[in-house]
């Protein structure tokens, strides 16, 4: 049974994959391509075996990417004589970019509200643990996991904490904790821990958001870098053997991020 | 339960040189039946170490590694729920990283471990930062990772058995095994239970690192540390028999394990 329930948390953290996730990696370079412009609209994409020769992959694993792109509608296919796959780059934007954009427009404050204060509960009380638990060892893969986030923007932005979380969780020795923060970190497609700090500066209105949530100024010039200081202060914290300022600190971690999302979806809403 | 524990023999508790000996003649057998339950686990993993330094003889690409399947698979059983092959970087001509690994399922045929190796990916996470990658890698030895989360692969408290793979004398990956930390406990508990019952006091199997794998009480949980006494310190000291700094703690052969007693 625990199997069961450990293999749904992880399946949502570890997309499956081919055996080497090149499928992955190439859908997410068209893509990226796509979303950039540097594949224009109507642009017929190079045959399945150029592009299996260029990414140095096999056929097999393009005609797996493409299929994905078609399902994303970012790509056509038309058959026969002067077929092949074209980009359909108006849908692009608002597929690649705008995903997250969708998925934080249909999200409520209170259900925003409610998965910071779970993911508070949960990642407060596995820094607690992991302040009182922690090996050498542990301490030193969470400073590698603090180190991932100088730096770090978009995608790997994401991946650093959400390693670090997990890696707190883990510190904590607890598998039920270490689940409930896979699970967490999946739920609302992962939203909690998007890359949200540079697309804030497109964001104009959110500085005359409504004062309800309640949420303070700091996050106003919140940055990877204060996502960085936040780190070292938990993890410096476990390494004092510090439980209560592990969790405090882990809270007001979570609570800011959440605090982000709320004013960018509330942002979203404004005409 | 704590109440559970009743000292058998209450009045002793002054250390002395008999008393002493006389605990470790009740440690004998569990010393012993920890270490061979590690020995067996390692066994377990010869013949996949052996096939896959053969494999590596060849160049070697991550389809090769499909090759490796029936002895991973053979790995599997007893205590061993998860094996396989972890490539160290640079291992494989047509990749940074791969992996050959299986687990057991609850009432199916094994299956096959799948996760990100694509270092761009957000889901990617970097198995060359996990002990039992790591330690064999420095130091060129087998190793015991855990007891651990391991959010890679079962999801479980977890002990990992991981022992270095070469090609031509350098460090091409590991060879592993997985083992769930409560059957594990389930295996020992008989043992703990009648160390204590016969000697009273508390018995725990701890790491090098001083965190109990298994114990004889709630009261010191599994995947709790022991500070005292500094079992990291005496580790490094080399693991010292006669001058132990507990009542008695007592390396299991050649794992690295020890059984501590204390008196309460």
């Amino acid at each position: 049974m625990a199997g069961l329930m450990s293999h749904g948390a992880r399946s949502a953290l570890f997309a499956p994959l081919d055996q080497t996730g090149r499928a992955e990696a190439v859908t997410r370079r068209l893509v990226d391509a796509i979303s950039l412009g540097l594949l224009t609209e109507a642009e017929q994409l190079p045959s399945e075996s150029e592009l299996a020769g260029r990414f140095g992959v096999s056929t097999v694993t393009v005609r797996e990417a493409l299929v994905a792109l078609r399902q994303l509608g970012l790509v056509e296919t038309r058959r026969g004589r002067g077929g092949g796959s074209f980009v359909r780059a108006p849908r692009a934007a608002s597929t690649a970019a705008s995903a997250w954009t969708r998925r934080l427009r249909a999200v409520s404050l209170s259900e925003l509200r409610d998965l910071g204060d779970h993911y508070a509960a949960v990642a407060g009380a596995a820094a607690r643990l992991a302040a009182e638990r922690s090996s050498a060892e542990d301490l030193a893969r969470l400073e590698l996991a603090c180190r991932d986030i100088r730096g770090a923007e978009g995608p790997a932005l994401s991946r650093a904490e959400r390693v670090f979380h997990l890696e707190l969780a883990a510190a904590a020795q607890s598998p039920r904790l270490t689940h409930q923060e896979l699970a967490l970190q999946a739920e609302q497609g992962g939203l909690l821990w998007l890359p949200l700090y540079e697309p804030r500066a497109a964001s104009g209105p959110a500085s005359a958001s409504p004062s309800g949530d309640g949420g303070g100024d700091p996050r106003e010039a919140a940055g990877p870098g204060d996502a960085h200081a936040a780190h070292r202060d938990i993890a410096r914290a476990v390494a004092d053997g510090d439980g209560d300022a592990a969790r405090a600190h882990t809270e007001e971690h979570i609570l800011a991020a959440v605090d982000r999302l709320a004013e960018l979806h509330l942002s979203l809403l404004d005409p | 339960m704590a109440g559970g524990e009743r000292p058998v023999r209450p009045g002793r508790e002054d250390r002395d040189d008999s008393r002493d000996r006389a605990d470790d003649r009740h440690l004998d057998p569990l010393v012993m039946q920890v270490s061979d339950t590690v020995e067996e686990v390692f066994a377990r993993l010869d013949p996949l170490r052996a096939t896959t330094e053969k494999l590596l003889t060849a160049p070697t690409g991550s389809a090769d590694l499909d090759r490796l399947r029936p002895d991973v698979v053979a790995t599997l059983g007893g205590l061993v729920v998860g094996a396989g092959f972890i490539a160290a970087t640079g291992a494989l001509t047509d990749a940074e990283l791969g992996f050959e690994w299986w687990t057991t399922t609850p009432d199916g045929p094994p299956t096959q471990l799948f996760i990100s190796l694509d270092p761009a990916s957000e889901y990617f996470l970097d198995y060359t930062r996990q002990s039992w990658f790591t330690v064999p890698r420095d130091t060129g030895r087998r190793h015991v990772t855990g007891p651990y989360v391991d959010y890679l692969c079962t999801d479980e408290y977890t002990l990992t058995f991981s022992v270095p793979v070469r090609r031509g004398g350098v460090f091409a990956g590991v060879v592993g095994a997985d083992v769930f930390v409560r059957e594990f406990e389930r295996l020992l508990m008989p043992g703990l239970r009648t160390l204590i019952n016969r000697v009273g006091g508390r018995a725990a199997l701890v790491n090098a690192q001083g965190r109990v794998i298994a114990s004889s009480s709630v009261r010191q949980a599994t995947g709790s540390l022991v500070r005292e006494p500094d079992i990291p310190g005496w580790w490094s000291s080399g693991a010292p028999g006669g001058s132990a700094p507990a009542r008695a703690l007592r390396r299991c052969g050649d794992a690295p394990m020890a059984l501590l007693l204390t008196s309460r």
